[in-house]
């Protein structure tokens, strides 16, 4: 019987995930019985499974608002604020990537590519709410393997197909450096269990075997993360699926790399709370420079792109290292919390981010996709309300007034420069050094948009979905300069600054 | 309720210019065409009857008893980010000086964009001038209604950012983008220094808020004893700040060239919106310049010297709104002189600033009132304004005539009229700092100084008026055959204006309103009974009659005797025909050594910098190369760097401890 009610207490804490699942469920069995044994299904069928997915999005966002930010741990979960604010994050992108994926899905197989997303939407959630070395490893996975499958359905040519075998190989390396790492780590402390590994670290003196359990972790979340050197997969992925998958990849990775990274580096280190966390000597150092790398590799070979999607994807590699940069400082001693700033960061890059996707989306005309950074040219005159949507949403991926970017990376700013160490500060100009660079191939993209001339006239095609969730996007980029607070306090919650 | 009417009056001051200004860009080309004043007109009369309620109504109603107005000011505002340390709010706030100053320029706004509904008929930027003209109010409320320093410096460079878009209006023409770009970067130099003593005060007084750093004598001398030269170094830059907006010496320079946008953002210009801006700040923060007396001698000094240059500049000058803006310059240094007399003693700090804020006051009715009838004989006669050309226009233009004559004698001080007892304060503050011990000497100076130039202001001004007005009636020939008066819309702001130059000063002045109300400012005692200075009162009287007198004399008299002194005293002639050739030094004291900076800069720039750069660029070439046969597409060789990433960072790992 105790075993019975601590299940469903445990269940309890997981409703949106679980709404999300039993969705999942629904649609796998469902799909098949709606395509005919030659992929011809009734046309339109999209539809109804996106509006399908919108729901059960919604379902689980209602579950979510409704579920209590309190501390409470049963069996392998724990539900805090953090993964409050991971689910919210990840229900909002949740919603924005199915309006994406809603134009470009194939009627026969909408039902499994929406299933795959919202699965992925799961496994992240999963990770946030894992309180288990085994719960996070299952929960990266949940988001590894749909993800496979909505790469491949994305896009049905040779180039997709390459690209989805690089990113299932690498991949499956990675997650084998993570679960190596973790052998480690419970062949050092006995348990697999999140609050005990946090108990034992606070009483036994570090030792070596734990500084390689943790950088072997950190080496396989880099994959996710795209930092360098593992990030060599994000170009030629991007370049090669469907741009629906590409503004996916380059959001729910981040968001469940850096859920995992906070959830398992501060137990190793006996802290308990993300506010009194920061990285310790030699394991803070790699992780600024890999940060410095990251920032600086990703940007200086974003300026060489001509490929808009692979312009994009290096430009996702830098702002993996700003993002670096928030979790390096932890949440030391300065004035301004680097989690908070990390986690702020992640939340208006990822709905910028997926905006920019579906606007390239949107823009391109029926037979011919945007691929060349020349295929945008005279797109203010052709499409004048998705060139001025995709400067805004530029103006957020560059940090410039007035979007949340530049708020967003204020704020990593100020964390780097008041954490008032030399790392902090190499990291705070590193930081700003790159904006700079960066603006210069973002504010190229907007030149080409509005002085330079279409060379071609082509018969756009309409992406209505495509067009909200762009809007959306934008204006949420917008909305979050002027009233930034609440967000930041939101973030400030998640890391345990602010008792919400 | 009540809190919000408030609310709603305080909001709406700068909302509605605001509004207007964007509707008018967006829809003014398409449109709205020739009806693009209306959102401008509807929007500043809005303004304009908001600051009277808030003036009259909402400020005097504070407190809700007794007779005094609050002498707290009222503050409504969001956060909009608060990080750390760093908050930055985005507030309004009204006290006495603020309100007086509020009313004051929409009012005036109001009454020009009446007038320049006439005069820019038939442009075709007439959407484009009214969209600038609400966004320059709108600009000039916010920087009046700041709570904050970083606010301030916000508006204050937005004031900056349209007076260079109306001044440069017709920027077809090279003299308007030249002039312009002049106002802009002279400005420049003041913003300089009041950047810098903005970041003295966060570093200082660890806030940049005025209700901290202005309105408690407990923080201000804690900061005070802790570093002395603190403060006046804070006072220092702040006033630079201030000697580039309100056109001080040596930063004057850009005023007069200023004349090249239309005549009513002249008006605009000098009367109401941005010049005003510097001897506000510097009112504003009269407590902190009460630290600093040598400071306050030095705002004193520059006061005088640019009073005098300009009027000196006034004397020769041809063209009418030539020698109507070395007036603005003049009667700004009026200004400053008066505000700087609180170095004589602390209870002259309050009748200091109020004769510096009362003659601002008056100072933007008469010559605004100048400014729009100057506008009216340009108008008039082909856009000719050089007075050598026409003569004699009192027949062929009567309501110009006489308007234009108010707001002179106002200007030249003839009793009675608004610039009387303006000036006059000034005087009396003047002669009162002279008796003081410390620095008697100079005060007295300076008002024998002050005097000698007030001689000159009445007599340039009625020089421009006799030459203009009296004498045979000639018109240029761009004129046509017969000149036409303003049209109604013209002449009713101007018939307005000519009232309040007449009135205003007679209504607030002796009655003691204006000092009254405006001593409830936060930073300022409370005031002193004083009665009227009599014989300052006959001295300027005196003076004024002088001038004009003599101005009769020179130009309607006998008109031989101007050119018989010019050429006897040819060299001083020249000097003040050429400005003063402050253009000129400036030129080669600032100009050419940074152009010579700029020359060596560009030369590093070119071969050095680019070098550099160069190479860097072509770093991520080569790193590219490189790494382009790591990203070769195979996935071994991804699986393989990967795996050496990993290796490295556990080795690392293992090195470092």
């Amino acid at each position: 019987m105790p075993a019975f009610k601590e299940l469903n207490q445990a269940a309890g804490l997981i409703i949106p995930e679980i709404i999300l699942i039993a969705s999942v469920c629904i649609m796998f069995l469902a799909a098949p019985f709606l395509v005919s044994e030659h992929g011809k299904t009734s046309s339109g069928l999209r539809h109804r499974w996106g509006i399908f997915a919108i729901l059960s999005l919604l379902c689980a966002v209602y579950a979510w608002a409704g579920a209590p930010m309190t501390d409470s741990t049963a069996g392998p979960f724990i539900s805090d604020s953090f993964a409050w604010f991971v689910r919210g994050l990840t229900l909002i992108c949740g919603i924005l990537l199915t309006l994406v994926l809603w134009d470009q899905a194939d009627d026969s197989t909408a039902a499994e590519s929406f299933a795959c997303l919202l699965a992925i939407l799961a496994g992240v959630n999963f990770v946030a709410l894992s309180n288990d070395l085994v719960g996070v490893f299952l929960g990266l996975e949940l988001v590894s393997i749909p993800t496979y499958i909505l790469l491949y359905l994305g896009r049905n040519d040779w180039m997709a197909k390459e690209a989805t075998i690089k990113y299932f190989l690498l991949s499956i390396f990675s997650s084998a450096f993570v679960l190596y790492g973790m052998a480690w780590l419970f062949g050092m402390v006995g348990t697999t269990n999140l609050s005990a590994i946090s108990e034992k670290a606070a009483v036994v003196a570090p030792h070596a075997m734990m500084r390689v359990a943790l950088m072997l972790v950190i080496a396989g979340l880099s994959f996710r993360l795209t930092a360098v050197p593992f990030h060599f997969y994000a170009p030629d992925v991007f370049q090669g699926v469907a741009s629906s998958s590409s503004a996916m990849l380059s959001v729910l990775p981040k968001v469940v790399g850096f859920a995992a990274l906070l959830r398992i580096l501060p137990v190793c280190f006996g802290t308990v709370s993300l506010a009194e966390w920061e990285p310790a000597a030699p394991i803070k150092s790699i992780l600024v420079w890999i940060a410095v790398l990251t920032m600086f590799l990703g940007n200086i070979l974003a300026m060489r792109q001509t490929n808009v999607l692979r312009l994009l994807a290096y430009s996702s590699i830098a702002h993996a290292g700003y993002m670096m940069v928030g979790l390096v400082v932890g949440s030391s001693a300065g004035a301004t919390s680097g989690v908070a700033s990390l986690l702020f960061y992640v939340t208006v890059y990822g709905v910028v981010s997926i905006g920019l996707f579906a606007l390239i989306a949107a823009a391109g005309s029926a037979n011919r996709p945007v691929r060349a950074t020349a295929d945008l040219a005279g797109l203010s005159r052709t499409r004048p309300v998705i060139a001025f949507l995709m400067t805004v949403c530029l103006f957020g991926l560059s940090g410039l007034p007035p979007t949340g970017g530049f708020i967003g990376k204020l704020n990593l700013f100020l964390a780097a420069w008041s954490e008032g160490t030399q790392d902090g500060r190499i990291l705070a100009i590193v930081l700003a050094a790159n904006a700079v660079i960066a603006a210069a191939y973002y504010l190229r993209l907007i030149g080409v948009m509005y002085f330079e001339q279409s060379t071609t006239v082509d018969e756009p095609v309409v992406r209505p979905a495509s067009w909200v969730a762009g809007g959306i996007a934008a204006a949420g980029s917008l909305v979050l300069f002027v009233k930034p607070q609440w967000l930041w306090d939101a973030a400030k919650a998640a890391a345990g600054i602010l008792s919400a | 309720m009540l809190e919000d009417i408030q609310q709603l009056v305080l909001w709406a001051i700068p909302a509605a210019p605001l509004l207007s200004a964007i509707v008018t860009a967006l829809l003014g080309k398409k449109v709205l065409k020739g009806r693009s004043h209306l959102p401008c007109w509807s929007a500043l009369a809005v303004s304009f009857v908001c600051s009277l309620v808030l003036l009259f109504g909402v400020l005097p109603g504070i407190n809700g008893t007794g007779n005094g107005y609050a002498r707290e000011s009222i503050v409504f505002g969001f956060e909009w980010l608060h990080v750390g340390t760093l908050e930055i709010p985005l507030q309004l706030r009204a006290d006495s000086m603020s309100a007086i100053m509020l009313a004051m320029v929409t009012g005036v706004s109001f009454l020009v964009s009446l007038f320049g509904s006439g005069y820019m008929h038939h442009d075709p930027g007439y959407p484009r001038f009214f969209a600038a003209v609400s966004m320059f109010v709108f600009s000039m409320c916010m920087l009046v209604l700041s709570n904050n320093f970083a606010q301030l410096f916000v508006f204050w460079e937005m004031v900056g950012l349209c007076s260079y878009l109306l001044i440069g209006f017709w920027f077809h023409k090279p003299s308007a983008a030249a002039a312009a770009k002049k106002a802009f970067v002279v400005n420049r130099i003041g913003d300089f220094g009041l950047i810098m003593g903005i970041f003295l005060i966060w570093t200082n007084f660890g806030s940049i808020d005025f209700l901290h750093v202005l309105s408690s004598q407990e923080v201000i001398s804690h900061v005070h004893t802790k570093s002395p030269h603190v403060i006046p170094l804070i006072c220092f830059c702040l006033f630079l700040g201030a000697m580039g907006k309100s056109a001080q010496f040596p930063l004057q320079v850009w005023l007069p060239d200023a004349m090249e946008g239309p005549t009513p953002v002249s008006a605009l210009i000098h009367a109401a919106t941005m010049v005003t801006a510097g001897v506000y700040l510097v009112a504003r923060c009269t407590p902190l310049f009460v630290m600093a007396p040598n400071v306050q001698m030095f705002v004193t000094a520059i006061g005088a010297a640019t009073a005098v240059i300009a009027a000196l500049t006034a004397l020769t000058q041809t063209d009418l709104k030539r020698v109507l803006a070395y007036s603005t310059v003049s009667q700004l240094g009026f200004m400053f002189m008066a505000l700087g007399c609180g170095a004589a003693g602390t209870e002259l700090v309050t009748p200091a600033v109020t004769a510096g804020m009362f003659h601002l006051f008056t100072h933007a009715y008469f010559k605004a009132l100048l400014f729009l009838a100057a506008g009216s004989v340009m108008h008039a006669m082909g856009d000719i304004i050089d007075m050598r050309r026409f003569s004699g226009l009192k027949h062929a233009l009567p309501i110009t005539h006489w308007t234009f004559l108010v707001g002179a004698a106002a200007l030249a001080g003839v009793p009675l009229l608004a610039g009387f007892w303006s000036k006059d304060d000034i005087l009396a503050v003047l002669y009162e700092a002279s008796h003081s011990k410390e620095h008697g000497l100079f005060f007295g100076t300076i008002l024998v100084i002050a005097c000698a130039t007030a001689l000159l202001t009445a007599f340039y001004t009625f020089r421009a008026y006799f030459m203009t007005f009296w004498g045979p009636e000639r018109f240029p020939e761009e004129a046509g055959d017969h000149p036409h008066e303003a049209t109604p819309i013209m002449a009713w702001p101007l018939r307005i204006l000519a009232v309040c130059a007449a009135l205003i000063g007679l209504a607030v002045g002796p009655t003691h309103l204006f000092a009254s109300y405006l001593h409830k400012t936060v930073g300022l005692t409370a005031p002193e009974a004083h009665g009227l200075h009599w014989n300052i009162m006959a001295l300027s009287t005196v003076i004024g009659m002088a001038g004009i007198g003599f101005a009769w004399m020179f130009y309607v008299a006998s008109p031989g005797i101007p050119v018989a002194i010019a050429k006897a005293m040819k060299p001083l002639y020249l000097v003040s025909q050429g400005k003063f050739f402050l253009d000129e030094i400036l030129f080669v004291l600032v100009v050419l050594p940074l152009r010579g900076i700029a020359l060596i800069a560009t030369l590093v720039d070119r071969f050095l910098i680019d070098g550099l750069i160069d190479s860097v660029g072509a770093l991520p070439g080569m790193l590219s190369g490189y790494l382009k046969r790591l990203q070769s597409g195979l996935v071994t060789s991804y699986a393989g760097v990967m795996w050496l990433g990993a290796v490295v960072v556990v080795v690392i790992a293992l090195i470092l401890t």
